[in-house]
């Protein structure tokens, strides 16, 4: 029994509680934030399925690139996903 | 290769799992009302079915589909049966970067949204337009 | 509390339908067996016995992104090309000055570790593109490594460091250009030193072919550089590091600015 799989079952649903949280949040902020923990989650899943090259450039992006410009954006305009 | 049941059954989880995180996705794309609550559920929807291609090349027991002591006189066959497959994960190599530069102009359309009718709100800039 | 009961119920009905599908069986064996066409890419990556069909690489990612499956590659970068063209054509007739600008940046800690982390962050990613051919990275990771380093400035130092750095927004729209004209002239060089010598080349060429003799240096002074490879590596990590660099300096402009400049219809 690999404990390879274990982990990947693990990640991926802490990716999808994060990715939940992020969609139905209101503040803007706090979903980039889920959007991000979900991110690393998939990044540590990437790793599991032996994708070096894809760790390599979806850290940076994903953890590093899209919140900052999540942030510019949000922090430019509005910061509650109106109601 | 013999496989027990319960590796199938993890195997199974991780695929519904990012099944469905890209179903929650969608539902953020289309029912959430704000710009960019639709722009970050578009960077989940990439995530999950990025993660999802790399997913269908995996294998169990494998090794990563780079050559170590390529010097030495190394068995290909042997690699080529133990290696996951690199295909997907160059597709998604690829997919990744043109993803974020996409991603990024959508974030640049927003900025320019907002300017013009001073929310991001799509309830409210339908109403603006007429 | 409505919003937990979504969520969990999400995550039980996740784990019942791969319950359901492991146990009555309903997909077939998943992740067990390697396909043909992955079997074929894994022994001919790096293979000097077959030299018409090997791209004498043993990192077999980079061996599909730039030479089997290179032609994809081309017109991805061409697609990334066009999107930040597109995201330039919206910022049109803004000036890069020092007026469009904030304040001082973060406090003096932050700046100080900021300025330790990111020659090593540089370094890091010439290291990933350098060694593409040779080890997990290549150019596109690369090129996201630096862009890390455009955030950090833009940030911690305030948007006026890129100009005290010299990176102008000319220069690294040059720069992406510079990079993109490499690729095309590595694509190009077959096809033009086989029209001069009258031999016949091929584009993208990178080793010989069946018809073909033609082929990059394979190794320089005993070390493995794959030919076309660590050329297209570095080539696109210049494209896609500076085309990030274009962006985050345009997102970082301050608001007001943008809008005096794009005119009055912007007023609202």
């Amino acid at each position: 029994m690999d404990i390879t799989l274990l982990l990947m079952a693990f990640f991926s649903s802490i990716g999808l509680v994060f990715a939940y949280l992020a969609v139905v949040e209101r503040d803007l902020v706090k979903a980039i934030i889920f959007s991000a923990v979900q991110s690393s989650a998939y990044a540590a899943m990437l790793y599991l399925l032996r994708a070096p090259d894809i760790v390599l450039v979806y850290l940076p992006v994903a953890v590093g690139l899209y919140p900052a410009a999540l942030l510019f954006l949000v922090g430019k305009t509005e910061k509650e996903d109106g109601e | 290769m013999s496989t027990s049941t319960l590796e199938v059954f993890l195997l199974v989880l991780t695929l519904y799992s990012l099944l469905a995180t890209a179903g929650v996705s969608i539902y953020g794309i289309v029912a959430r009302p704000s710009i960019a609550k639709k722009i970050i559920s578009l960077t989940i929807l990439g995530d999950a079915l990025n993660v999802l291609a790399i997913f269908i090349g995996f294998r169990v027991y494998s090794v990563p589909p780079v050559l170590l002591g390529f010097d030495a006189d190394v068995d290909l066959m042997e690699f080529a049966r133990t290696a996951v497959d690199p295909l997907p994960q160059a597709l998604v190599l690829t997919a990744i970067v043109i993803g974020l530069a996409v991603n990024l102009f959508l974030v640049f359309l927003a900025l320019q949204v907002y300017r013009l009718y001073g929310t991001l709100d799509t309830r409210r800039t339908r109403e603006l337009r007429g | 509390m409505r919003r937990h009961i979504v969520l969990v119920s999400i995550v039980l009905s996740v784990s019942a339908l791969a319950y359901a599908t492991t146990y009555l069986g309903a997909l077939g064996p998943l992740g067990f067996d390697t396909r043909l066409l992955a079997k074929l890419f894994l022994v001919y990556a790096y293979n000097p016995g077959a030299p018409e069909l090997t791209v004498m690489s043993p990192e077999a990612v980079t061996s599909i992104v730039w030479d089997f499956r290179g032609v994809d590659t081309l017109y991805e970068t061409v697609v990334f090309y066009m999107a930040i063209v597109a995201a330039l054509a919206i910022y049109r007739g803004i000036g890069y000055s020092s007026s469009g600008v904030r304040g001082a940046g973060l406090s003096l800690i932050v700046r100080v570790v900021t300025k330790i982390l990111i020659p090593m962050n540089v370094a890091i990613a010439v290291s990933i593109a350098a060694h593409g051919h040779l080890t997990p990275g290549g150019g596109f990771q690369a090129g996201a490594a630096l862009a890390v380093v455009s955030v950090l400035l833009a940030v911690v130092f305030s948007a006026l460091s890129f100009g005290k750095l010299g990176v102008s927004l000319a220069r690294a729209v040059a720069l992406r250009s510079a990079g993109l004209l490499t690729i095309a002239a590595v694509v190009l060089a077959p096809v033009a030193f086989g029209v001069a010598t009258g031999i016949r080349g091929f584009l993208m060429q990178n080793y010989v072919k069946l018809d073909s003799p033609l082929a990059f240096p394979t190794h320089v002074s005993g070390q493995l550089i794959s030919g076309t490879l660590i050329w297209l590596n570095l080539a696109e990590f210049f494209a896609v590091s500076f085309g990030f660099f274009v962006i985050f300096m345009l997102l970082s402009l301050r608001e007001d600015v943008v809008r005096e400049q794009l005119g009055e219809e912007h007023e609202h």
